[in-house]
């Protein structure tokens, strides 16, 4: 086992990839840092850019940013009051509470905490993965079926508002999903006679259109902003907060990456409520200073950070070894897997074991790398707060073009792109998450292409896809994560 | 206003739902004998998106009275803010649209040139400094890196244009 993580740290660390590494959570970093870009959006971006590279230095590229963008959201949080991500409401709550009380610890903090939660998930990841790949290699199509099923029923935690508008982005996602030539029967379908889309929906072009061309149009309908203002750093050794404050709150730094790691294995829990019920948890059980939660409370800054970025080892951990994305930015890896040539899931560690090592020992090198990045240019980060918005919308949006055009060449890609970005800015406009529709592009042809195989196999009655234990579990738990939010939601209305 | 625009969203899906729906039911029954046919998946998918279409298309057809009454679509300076943020996201996406366009005629690089300044100005842009020297800069940093860097064959355009665009690649 040893030996397998001395080849993974040694393929890591070959220059490319150590570059690669280094560029994925600078940009997620930036994309973190900067309001109008989410991670989602930093990773999507890009994507179509690491179809030309190799697979590890395409994946240590795409990790990168994705940590980095977790990351990176607690430095606009802290210092400006906006969250990049939902996840970093609760930093907003006490780590912009302390900046504006000019507690110096905050930033510093902020960022030993999400370096010390990512590690932990790691950790986890490392030890939990290849024993859960090991019980997903007895799976079927009908468990494949049942697993994509669990994979699709986070769209209930994805939804925000509305689940029936969540379950109708999810419905187009499928039924995006099946444009273009059939992989069992080879017929045409949807495609009205166009070439463009007799090889399907490309993944990255309608993200890039879906996710990141329609946020720009929505935030075009916000007044004009020159820039989005600048906030004073002091500098490393002022900010930099003392041993004793970790010694302090010791149980909420063991707790919270727990917390973080288990509920970003569950589909559809994800970063968001990592963060909230970490920080919940130390407020409800706080001994320090318990009325400060809420005003700027450094033992919240603490928990929420811890748990948001240990989410990440979390929802990767499901991601290799069942092949789930728990949220939109792990389904755009399933896409790069899959421009890659590869399918995440139990087989992937026995078919491709250097790049599952390789990424877990990526996500050590980069969470590392992360720590020396951020602490080093936070005042460039700020910086770049003072570019004018105008400018660095139109600066996406020639990325995206970029992003669509890149991946055939085509102009019809990028045509394609604008019709998606439409369709994305009225469902976002009208409350349609666009979220849940990027996750069953993503798994919609799993999911179909099990269907019919199990379908196949048990001679074309529906029971076949029950007829084993584990794909009963498995439709069972996607049952109840549709059903539960429903319940929940009016007792929750109720006791507000 | 919203809702209006709900309703005509949510119909625009029941529209567009029916009519894939009704392309799915041609391709029944044409899979090979014994086989599971490839409109079983889109049919279930589109079936069940006509149907939550139509629910939320009757919630939204129920919204509107109470929604005018007491809302604040009513008041004159709302309206003016709603059709200032209209404007500028039509003007935006318009600017959008002909930069799409205009890459296969003007070339990537003189159509990034133009769109810059374009775009800004359609978001509110009026500082002259930024919008002479932003063209110029980010172009030049686009074209650096994905043209010559990553050498990306953007199209070059037509005619004179094509000309420029092969001075640079």
């Amino acid at each position: 086992m040893l030996e397998i993580y001395g080849q993974a740290f040694a393929t890591v660390l070959l220059p490319q990839n150590l570059i690669a590494m280094v560029l994925g959570a600078l940009w997620g970093l930036l994309a973190g840092a900067l309001p109008g870009i989410s991670t989602s959006m930093g990773v999507v971006l890009i994507l179509s850019f690491t179809y030309t590279l190799a697979p590890m230095t395409a994946f240590v590229l795409l990790v990168g940013a994705y940590l980095g963008g977790i990351t990176g959201g607690g430095i606009t949080s802290i210092l400006f009051g906006i969250p990049g991500e939902p996840s970093s409401v609760p930093t907003v709550i006490e780590g912009h509470a302390l900046a504006k009380q000019g507690k110096a610890a905050a930033m510093w903090t902020y960022l030993l905490c999400s370096i010390f939660g990512g590690l932990f998930s790691v950790l986890f990841m490392i030890v939990a993965t290849p024993l859960i790949a090991d019980f997903a290699l007895r799976f079927g199509p009908a468990e494949y079926f049942a697993l994509t099923i669990l994979g699709l029923s986070v769209v209930s935690g994805l939804s925000g508002g509305s689940m029936l508008k969540g379950f109708l982005s999810c419905f187009f996602g499928l039924f995006l999903a099946t444009i273009g030539t059939d992989g069992i029967t080879g017929e045409e379908r949807f495609t009205f006679g166009t070439v463009t889309l007799l090889g399907g929906v490309n993944f990255v072009v309608a993200m890039v259109g879906l996710l990141a061309v329609s946020e720009i149009m929505i935030e075009a309908e916000e007044p004009f902003k020159e820039y989005k203002g600048m906030v004073e750093y002091r500098g490393l050794l002022e900010e930099l907060p003392r041993f004793s404050l970790f010694r302090k709150y010791w149980l909420t730094m063991i707790r919270s990456p727990i917390i973080g790691t288990i509920v970003g294995a569950l589909p559809g829990a994800g970063a968001t409520i990592a963060a909230f019920l970490a920080y919940g948890e130390a407020a409800r059980t706080a001994k320090h200073e318990p009325a400060k939660f809420g005003k700027g409370a450094i033992e919240g800054l603490m928990a929420a950070e811890c748990a948001n970025n240990a989410s990440t080892g979390g929802s990767m951990t499901i991601l290799l070894s069942l092949g789930i994305p728990g949220s939109n930015t792990t389904a755009m890896l399933v896409a790069a897997f899959m421009i890659h040539g590869m399918q995440p899931g139990p087989l992937l560690l026995s078919q491709r074991p250097d790049i599952v090592y390789g990424i877990f020992t990526a996500m050590i090198v980069i969470n590392l790398l992360l720590l020396a990045i951020t602490g080093t240019a936070i005042r460039l980060f700020l910086q770049l707060n003072r570019l004018p918005y105008s400018v660095f919308s139109a600066a996406i949006l020639i990325l995206c073009v970029v992003g669509a055009f890149g991946i055939n060449n085509s102009v019809d890609d990028m045509m394609l792109m604008f019709a998606f970005s439409l369709i994305g800015y009225f469902m976002r406009k009208f409350g349609v998450p666009v979220a849940p529709c990027i996750l069953a592009l993503v798994l919609g042809d799993l999911a179909e292409l099990s269907l019919r195989r199990a379908l196949l196999l048990a001679g074309g009655s529906p029971l076949g896809l029950v007829s084993s234990p584990i794909s009963a579990v498995l439709l069972l738990g996607a049952l109840v994560s549709i059903v539960y939010p429903l319940i929940k939601k009016p007792k929750m209305l109720a006791s507000s | 206003m919203k809702t209006k625009g709900e309703v005509v969203f949510f119909a625009v899906c029941v529209a567009f739902f029916g009519f894939m729906g009704a392309q799915a039911v041609a391709l029944m029954g044409e899979g090979r004998a014994g086989e599971i046919g490839s409109a079983l998946w889109p049919l279930i998918a589109l079936c069940a998106a006509l149907g939550l279409s139509a629910v939320l298309l009757v919630q939204a057809v129920r919204r509107p009275a109470a929604a005018a009454v007491g809302g604040e679509a009513s008041e004159p300076d709302a309206r003016d803010e709603a059709r200032r943020r209209r404007k500028a996201v039509v003007a935006s996406t318009a600017c959008f649209f002909l930069y799409l366009v205009a890459i296969s005629f003007l070339g990537f690089i003189l159509a990034t040139l133009f769109f810059i300044p374009a775009f800004a100005f359609a978001l509110g842009e009026r500082r002259t400094k930024v919008l002479v020297a932003a063209p110029l800069i980010l172009t030049t940093v686009m074209t650096a890196v994905f043209i010559k860097f990553l050498t990306i064959p953007f199209p070059k355009g037509v005619g004179v244009f094509a000309a420029f665009s092969r001075l640079f690649y």
